[in-house]
């Protein structure tokens, strides 16, 4: 499989000398193309910030990112124009669906397309809506849409740019576990159909089964967890932030 | 895919709503300075319309129209008689208030040196000049009086024969033209009661004194009302109006300067006489209050844009996440700005042209205020989007990430 994303003994600490918290302590991690990876871990451990560090929306204060086999981040300076990348290679999905306001749920789909320079967004946002089985609220607003809804908008709108990675954060946190576990299904079909690295960070340990690869966060540090997932052969976990 | 239109769209009676509120704030500012600019404007017009090169009032005033100016009628002659000047015109100037029809109107009259003068440089808007001596009057449009119809001052009826438009006086009154003469007339009436008090008072005196007593046809002469002393001089004009040779016109202003009993002002500075005098406290009054209601519009206007931007916040968070390129975030936010500035300045110009006109004093809308106002309206919204472009630039994309 291609290595999607690589991280490189990640480090970041908030806060100074004795307020300081290690939010991540000499992560590393590899996410395959092809497989969804969940990050487990109690609050506080550190998974969004490592999914902040892995999204290029926040560095961290040391260690690497290598993005497709490329160098992108180095000790937080970035080696590359990180928005693009974000707006051409990745996809976001949030704990709450964080769909534009004033676009109906084609246009978010639509507008995510042209960021990433894609021809024929209108047609791509409706196959993209149709795939995730919302086709028929194309035209309805945010607040019209239930969180089930919302949430397959913002998958939608987070394979709009065909991303090599996907970064979910908590998305399945505000739906029950009928809605969750079908969002979770998304996620896996996305990751085995498109070809796509998918992380996500979740507390619902009823799903597990569907993540090919689980990860495990405490107190900034990352090791393979305990869980049994139904990992996909060839999809075994690479990691060395294993507590020492 | 336009972020501004869409983001109008979605929420479009709250721009519209916006766009009313702040249209309504901008044409009180604008019929504040329409007022200000109406007010200077109010307070020469009468002067410029007469157009006359020099004034020639009572000697030491400042007359006619910032004190009261009493001239003997033999100044037009004198003056008329000097080199380089090509006509002298009688003046006179007063207010008056009269009902009519059930309506209280305040008039300045203005008496013309008719016939030399009927009117021929009041911008007539319908009618015609003053053709007869007397009994005639051209009025301003304001008065509400339709040509033909008659207006009864001093026990006479005076028809309208032509009408003027915005000839009013630094206090907003209107003007009536009408000839000297009949000018007189009305400013010397009085009712038949005071006039028999008046020959009363005579003949009384005359009683006291040894000519009278030694001259009883004197008394049967004072009660005659037909009969009018030849000794007695014609009723004071108030300004003698030259028009001078252009290339002799300083030559005139010196020789008629050099006269005891006048003074002479030049149309500037008849006009300066009237916006420093006349009109100076209402001038800065105004003026002051234009500038703070100005300042205060300029906030409010800002701050509803900021305001517009910070709400947008969290959307642009997530916009910015997903990779938006920066100018499509300016152009977003500077879009709807400038938008919602045309949109408020189209407002404020319809309230302007439906509600101004029926302002009890001249709103004058200006070349310039008509430049300068959305061209400011523009810079204020631009700045106000720049503050909250300041703003968009320094958002965490990871505020996204925070639900």
């Amino acid at each position: 499989m291609t290595e999607a994303v690589r991280a490189v003994a990640l480090r970041k600490t908030y806060g100074t000398d004795g307020a300081a918290v290690k939010a991540l302590d000499n992560v590393s991690l590899t996410l395959e193309r092809g497989t969804v990876a969940a990050l487990l871990g109690p609050s506080g451990s550190g998974k969004s910030t490592l999914v902040k560090a892995l999204g290029f929306v926040s560095p961290a204060d040391t260690g690497e990112v290598f993005f497709q086999g490329r160098r992108v981040v180095k000790d937080g300076v970035p080696l590359a124009d990180l928005s693009r990348l974000r707006r051409q290679h990745l996809g976001f999905v949030f704990q709450k669906a964080n769909l534009t306001s004033f676009l109906n749920a084609r246009e978010n789909v639509e507008i995510a397309c042209e960021f990433g320079g894609k021809d024929q967004g209108r047609r791509r946002a409706r196959e993209l809506l149709s795939y995730l089985g919302v086709e028929n609220r194309e035209k309805s607003y945010p607040e019209m849409l239930s969180g089930g809804e919302q949430q397959r908008v913002a998958i939608a709108r987070a394979l709009a740019n065909e991303p090599s990675l996907i970064l979910a954060d908590e998305p399945t946190a505000a739906l029950d576990s009928v809605r969750s576990r079908s969002v979770m299904e998304l996620f896996r079909k996305v990751a085995h159909e498109r070809g796509a690295a998918v992380l996500v960070v979740t507390h619902d340990q009823r799903a597990l089964d569907l993540f090919d690869v689980l990860y495990e966060m405490e107190d900034g540090r990352i090791r393979p967890s305990e869980h049994q997932g139904a990992a996909t052969p060839g999809a075994s976990p690479k990691h060395d932030g294993v507590p020492k | 895919m336009n972020l501004a239109l869409r983001d109008i769209r979605r929420h479009l009676g709250r721009f519209v709503g916006t766009a009313i509120g702040l249209g309504l704030l901008l044409s009180v500012v604008i019929a504040m300075q329409g007022i200000y600019a109406g007010l200077v404007d109010d307070a020469t017009i009468l002067t410029r319309a007469m157009h006359a090169d020099l004034w020639v009032v009572q000697r030491d005033t400042r007359g006619p129209f910032a004190e009261g100016s009493r001239l003997d009628p033999s100044v037009e002659a004198r003056a008329a008689a000097v080199p380089g000047v090509r006509s002298a015109r009688p003046y006179t100037y007063q207010l008056i208030q009269r009902e009519h029809r059930g309506r209280v109107l305040r008039i300045a009259l203005v008496g013309l040196g008719w016939p030399d003068d009927p009117g021929r440089s009041l911008p007539l808007v319908r009618g015609r000049r003053l053709q007869e001596p007397h009994g005639e009057m051209i009025v301003d449009a304001s008065l509400g009086l339709g040509i033909g119809e008659s207006l009864s001052l001093a026990g006479e009826a005076y028809r309208v024969v032509g009408l003027t438009k915005n000839a009013l006086t630094s206090g907003g009154d209107s003007v009536a033209f009408m000839s000297v003469a009949d000018a007189a007339l009305v400013a010397f009436d009085q009712s038949p009661e005071a006039t028999l008090l008046e020959r009363v008072r005579v003949v009384d005196r005359l009683r006291r004194t040894d000519l009278g007593r030694g001259q009883p046809a004197l008394e049967d002469l004072a009660t005659d009302p037909r009969w009018r002393a030849p000794a007695l001089a014609s009723p004071p004009i108030a300004a003698v109006l030259i028009d001078a040779d252009p290339h002799r016109n300083a030559e005139v202003r010196e020789t008629l300067r050099s006269w005891g009993d006048v003074s002479v002002y030049t149309q500037d500075e008849e006009e300066a006489l009237l916006l420093g005098g006349v009109v100076q406290r209402a001038r800065m009054q105004i003026g002051l209050f234009t500038v703070i209601l100005t300042l205060t519009a300029a906030v409010i206007v800002m701050m509803v844009i900021y305001n517009l931007t910070l709400e947008k916040t969290h959307d642009l968070a997530v916009l910015k996440l997903m990779g938006a390129p920066t100018p499509r975030l300016v152009g977003f936010v500077l879009q709807q700005a400038w938008l919602l500035g045309i949109m408020a300045y189209a407002v404020a110009a319809l309230m302007g042209e439906l509600a101004f006109p029926l302002f009890p004093r001249r709103v004058l809308i200006t070349a310039a205020i008509s430049l300068v106002a959305p061209l400011a309206t523009l810079s204020i919204v631009s700045l106000a989007s720049l503050l909250g472009l300041g703003h968009v630039m320094r958002i965490d994309p990871a505020r996204a990430l925070e639900g």
